[in-house]
């Protein structure tokens, strides 16, 4: 059975996703921020993080990217709240969630999910994040 | 009382020629009688004397027979229309004397005096054993009727006089004064703003002539004048007006922006709270038995999550759509003036602006009101660096041909180089690494967004330019954003490849 880490400031998130994990045969942790997730992954042994990356105290894709360097065995999907398409061009309200996407990416992220999101594309995230090999993570 | 030119010259010459010609009458009047009454009075004397002399050689006193016809004959040749000799008290007259004339005694010449008309001369004549005086009288009116014909000729040559001189005087005044019209005309037409007219004074009169020279060169100066300020003031009602529609478009584009930051806001919570409502309803469902109330409701509420997915979507979009920059090919230099301009007004006295401008500089392709967001941006941004304390920002063009960033493989052809430098405190290389992440503020809540250079950012990215951050602690920070140069623009200078020292103020 995997263990699965989710970090999320939303309680409603964080049940929800262990509801739907739990019900696909994960082992489920979840933390509020990226300072609890650490914790949690220095006390357990995770498979994969599934991490929010607008968070407080810790910004989400510093959290992703400690973990991918304290980690580097762990699988991480990153979530992002915004619209649900990409800009051709520049707009102010998408730079949170293409900008974002794109420092998670580059900070070890191996497959990203946009909200809201079905059962199904959570499935097909963690997939695809174990079936990325350990050379594509970028580091800097 | 106030006279024309003309009347002032007209009346001018009657009044001279009513003081002059009178007098000019009178003296004439006293020449012509004194030359008639002359000319009357030796023909008088001469008779008389050449009548005196015959019979003082002739023996005619001898006979008064001889004397009779003697005195007839001298009246018959017309000589006078009487004649008497007294011979030692004897008097004899001629029997053709005038009717009425008797003998009145020695008298001058009287030209219209009262009744006497005739003119009376006595001769002594000198005969052995005689004693006597020859007694003539001649008529002066004919004499007096010559003169008054010779005074009243005169008259009217004298009134023919004053006739030409006034209309010569009236002649020469118009001559005089219709030049004098005409600049009146002239200045008033300029007076009244009406100055397009090229003034051509036609006048013999030298100084009316240079006069109109004079006046017409002042027009012609007031013409040129005249010109550079409609120029001028077409100019600034030019740059007025593409200050309005900046400031208009600025305006704009920020109503825009914040419609999209809140819509995005919006969106990020709703996608929030529609994430657990679909995972929920999904978990739900797969439990749930197919073809129970159940089941169909759970289905009802993943269909009305994701109706409300599409309508976050559409607020997206439309928020996409309505902020489209429409780029353009432009010069930066009057954006950049015009950001300056604003933004000194905005910064305390304590903060020094400086300003490194010398263009022309080669196009680029950008949009105005988005590149002024940029440079004000940076501005804030640089101005707050300064903690409120004193100190400079500077903001200035350049070009360089720097190779900085290769936009789709295209040949690199140098850039236009905005660069805004502070005197502020300077930023450590960790801050400098994130500071275009959206959020991210070393300022704290209340002090901004922290959206201000992600979305510089942002917007040099849409136009294809990039970002250089120049920043160490105590040494302040500078700002350049490199525009990519539009080839086919005609400014394009291969003389501006090298950037100005000037600008790099550290």
């Amino acid at each position: 059975m995997k263990n699965v880490l989710v970090i999320d400031d939303e309680p409603a998130i964080r049940r929800a996703l262990r509801r739907v994990l739990e019900s696909a045969g994960y082992s489920v942790r979840v933390a509020e921020n990226g300072a609890e997730g650490i914790d949690e992954l220095k006390n357990l042994p995770i498979d994969i993080v599934i991490a929010d990356i607008i968070m407080p105290h810790m910004h989400g894709v510093d959290a992703i990217k400690a973990i991918a360097r304290e980690f580097p065995q762990v699988r991480i999907v990153a979530i992002s709240g915004g619209g649900n398409f990409r800009p051709a061009e520049y707009k102010p309200h998408t730079i949170v969630t293409e900008a974002y996407l794109a420092a998670a990416m580059a900070a070890g992220a191996h497959a990203v999910l946009t909200k809201p999101f079905s059962t199904q594309d959570v499935m097909l995230a963690m997939s695809a994040a174990f079936a990325d090999s350990e050379g594509s993570r970028t580091l800097d | 009382m106030k006279f024309s030119i003309s009347a002032s010259i007209v009346i001018a010459a009657i009044g001279i020629h009513a003081i002059v010609l009178p007098a000019l009458y009178f003296g004439l009047n006293v020449v012509v009688s004194r030359s008639h009454l002359n000319v009357f009075v030796q023909h008088v004397r001469t008779l008389s004397r050449n009548l005196a002399e015959e019979l003082e050689l002739s023996d005619a006193l001898d006979s008064q027979q001889r004397v009779l016809d003697t005195l007839d004959q001298a009246i018959l040749n017309g000589d006078g229309d009487f004649a008497e000799l007294v011979d030692n008290g004897r008097e004899i007259r001629s029997s053709l004397n005038a009717p009425g004339i008797s003998w009145q005694g020695r008298q001058d010449f009287t030209v219209g005096s009262g009744s006497g008309h005739e003119y009376f001369i006595a001769l002594p004549i000198s005969r052995p054993n005689h004693s006597a005086e020859l007694r003539l009288g001649f008529d002066e009116r004919p004499t007096f009727e010559e003169i008054q014909v010779a005074m009243r000729r005169t008259l009217w040559v004298l009134v023919g006089y004053l006739g030409a001189a006034v209309a010569v005087a009236i002649v020469w005044s118009y001559r005089l004064s219709r030049p004098v019209v005409e600049l009146q005309h002239a200045a008033r037409k300029i007076a009244e703003g009406d100055y397009v007219q090229t003034l051509r004074l036609r006048t013999g009169i030298l100084e009316l002539h240079r006069l109109g020279n004079d006046l017409e060169y002042m027009r012609g100066e007031l013409v040129g004048v005249n010109k550079r300020l409609q120029v001028e003031m077409r100019d600034k009602q030019l740059a007025e007006e593409r200050h309005r529609e900046l400031e208009g478009r600025l305006r704009h584009r920020q109503r825009l922006e914040t419609v999209g930051t809140l819509a995005g806001g919006i969106a990020h919570e709703f996608n929030n709270i529609l994430l657990p409502i679909v995972l929920f309803a999904e978990a739900a469902l797969a439990e749930s038995p197919e073809h129970s109330s159940v089941h169909e409701d759970l289905q009802e509420i993943l269909t009305q999550a994701n109706r409300a997915k599409i309508i976050v979507d559409k607020i997206l979009t439309f928020s996409r759509d309505a902020g489209a920059p429409a780029l353009e090919v432009m010069d930066l230099e009057p954006v950049v003036r015009e950001a300056i301009r604003l933004f000194s007004v905005l910064v305390p006295s304590s903060v020094e602006v400086h300003v490194n401008l010398s263009g022309p500089y080669p196009a680029v392709r950008a949009d105005a009101a988005m590149t002024m967001q940029i440079i004000m941006n940076l501005c804030t941004n640089a101005y707050q660096s300064l903690g409120g304390v004193n100190g400079t920002v500077s903001i200035g063009l350049s070009t360089s041909s720097e190779s900085v960033v290769e936009v789709g493989g295209s040949p690199n052809i140098g850039h236009v180089v905005l660069s805004v430098a502070d005197s502020g405190h300077g930023m450590d290389s960790a801050t400098v690494d994130r500071i275009f992440e959206p959020f991210f503020t070393t300022r704290g809540v209340s002090a901004g967004t922290g959206l201000g250079l992600s979305v510089v950012h942002g917007i040099a990215t849409s136009f294809g330019a990039t970002i250089s951050v120049d920043s160490a602690i105590g040494r302040g920070t500078t700002f350049k954003v490199f525009f990519p140069v539009v080839l086919a623009s005609p400014v394009v200078q291969a003389s501006a490849a090298i950037e100005s020292p000037n600008n790099d103020l550290g």
